[in-house]
């Protein structure tokens, strides 16, 4: 991952935060907004949206005190959704090949097993990554800028999240899954343990961003099941993905089942990992400033929210 | 994760040449395997935390000397936030708690230095004097001192050679520079030694609770 001393980023209009644990693309960031935001003396957020596939309509940013909540950009496209096709596609093709290599094999307990790790190591592997792009970097980081950028949006204004549609939240990770799985599909075959380990975090990673969603969502907007999943801990919660977004904003980097966040919070991982990379590299990560705006949230368009 | 008066137990001793011989005889018996033992005849070595087994890199040869309970501490003449040299022996008739810790402006040593303010006034009560070392240089304590209000003295440890000298243990495999509080009494005399890298608060707990008991 890209390290670079902190700098002030480049504000941006918001963008949506997106993870992307195999990315081996640079992901592409959607503006969720096109509005500049409350309050123009505190920020100096530079109104143009930052356009991803040319093909699609990036609407002008309009000047305007409050986000728009029916923006476009929240809305799914024909490529998101062929994105989110196709990574679910080979993430099926994983898991069916991890199937019919089981029962040609008799085997059920080492698939199943290694699916379990695949769920478990893709939450850490959602926290570790979700740290990293937090604390480090800024928007002209090689890469990593535009998530980075688009990470400070969504805490900025993170309950955009939940107002955008399901292919436009998920398809920067599902092209990388995409391209991370594909070639697994394609040259590893009769490895029912593989396929299982590889399917399920690859999926679980894919699904983080609506995992993430969810996590974002009240209670009473959510279905039945998964209010029941995030009570059972099988899906992060809404309260403990909260505490990540106060301040001092250090804790709960896990978003697909959140079961690595009392681990790595209360074993101070991030804190070590912060302070070995301060004494080797003399960076320092943006959570240990104070809390400013890159990080506070807009309230104003929280309360807009709840007047819809 | 933290421990009385001896090394943590999660920390590797740091490696270091004993060359202040006046100091610290310990009474603990020396772990140091017979190689090193032999090349300091005549000396005895304090090493006593229980888990500083020697790795391979440790029993090249070096020897570690750290201050412990019982050590007369070492006397040393460091910079202040303000650019003047203060010496340990200006403490000497009254309690002195020496806090060696990572750097300035970092979460846990914010923590740390927070929490000595706000229990200063007992610490004075206690008749105690309260110290900061760390590597950082004396602008950057003056800004770390200015920012917090921090009541007590930060010493500049440039190069970290009283660090050294005093063998405060660094974590995470040398990785990072170790968070050990001393308390000393009016004749200089180490009686309690803590260690706790990831709770700094518990740093001026202790501290104070020895004192007050003292």
């Amino acid at each position: 991952m890209a390290i670079l001393p902190r700098h002030n980023p480049t504000f941006r209009p918001l963008h949506h935060a997106r993870l992307s644990h195999h990315n081996s693309l640079p992901a592409r960031i959607y503006c969720s907004t096109t509005t500049t935001p409350a309050k123009p003396s505190r920020d100096q957020i530079i109104k143009r949206p930052t356009i991803v596939p040319a093909a699609l309509v990036q609407t002008a940013a309009t000047v305007s005190t409050r986000p728009v909540l029916n923006d476009p950009s929240l809305q799914s496209t024909w490529s998101h959704r062929v994105w989110v096709a196709s990574g679910c596609t080979t993430v099926l093709i994983s898991l069916s090949k991890s199937l019919t290599t089981a029962v040609d094999s008799h085997i059920w307990i080492e698939p199943i097993l290694a699916g379990f790790i695949g769920y478990v190591l893709a939450d850490l592997g959602s926290g570790i990554y979700h740290w990293g792009i937090d604390n480090y970097g800024d928007s002209e980081t090689p890469f990593f800028g535009k998530q980075i950028e688009a990470f400070q949006g969504h805490h900025k204004w993170p309950w955009t999240i939940t107002r955008r549609q399901f292919a436009n939240n998920l398809h920067a990770l599902a092209r990388a899954v995409t391209f991370t799985v594909l070639p697994l599909d394609l040259i590893c075959n009769d490895n029912a343990v593989l396929h299982g380990f590889v399917g399920v975090c690859s999926g679980c990673i894919m699904f983080s961003q609506q995992f993430h969603a969810w996590a974002h969502c009240t209670k009473s907007k959510l279905p039945a099941a998964v209010v029941a999943l995030q009570d059972a801990g099988i899906l992060v919660s809404r309260s403990q993905h909260a505490a990540h977004h106060r301040s001092p904003y250090n804790n709960n980097y896990c978003i697909v089942s959140g079961v690595w966040n009392e681990i790595l919070d209360n074993s101070k991982f991030f804190e070590a990992m912060e302070m070995i990379l301060f004494f080797k590299l003399g960076v320092r990560p943006r959570s240990w400033t104070e809390p400013n705006s890159d990080w506070t949230e807009e309230t104003e368009s929280a309360s807009l929210i709840s007047e819809l | 994760m933290s421990s009385f008066s001896l090394p943590t137990n999660h920390t590797l001793p740091s490696l270091l040449h004993y060359h202040t011989p006046k100091a610290t005889l310990s009474q603990n018996p020396s772990l140091l395997p017979k190689s090193s033992q032999s090349q300091f005849l005549g000396l005895k070595l304090s090493n006593s935390s229980p888990l500083s087994i020697p790795s391979s890199s440790y029993v090249k040869g070096s020897i570690v000397a750290k201050i412990t309970e019982g050590s007369l501490a070492p006397a040393f003449t460091l910079k202040d936030q303000d650019g003047k040299t203060v010496s340990l022996s200006k403490f000497k008739g009254k309690p002195v708690v020496v806090y060696f810790y990572p750097a300035d402006e970092t979460p846990g040593c914010t923590k740390q230095a927070c929490a000595f303010r706000d229990s200063y006034e007992k610490f004075k009560k206690a008749g105690a004097e309260v110290i900061g070392i760390s590597g950082d240089d004396p602008s950057s304590h003056k800004a770390f001192k200015q920012k917090y209000k921090l009541p007590f003295t930060l010493l500049s440890d440039e190069g970290n050679r009283v660090r050294k000298e005093w063998g405060v243990p660094a974590d995470l495999f040398g990785a990072l520079p170790g968070r050990q509080t001393y308390v000393l009494d009016k004749n200089g005399v180490v009686r309690l030694v803590y260690n706790n890298q990831f709770q700094p608060e518990k740093h001026i707990d202790e501290t104070l609770k020895f004192l007050q008991s003292a």
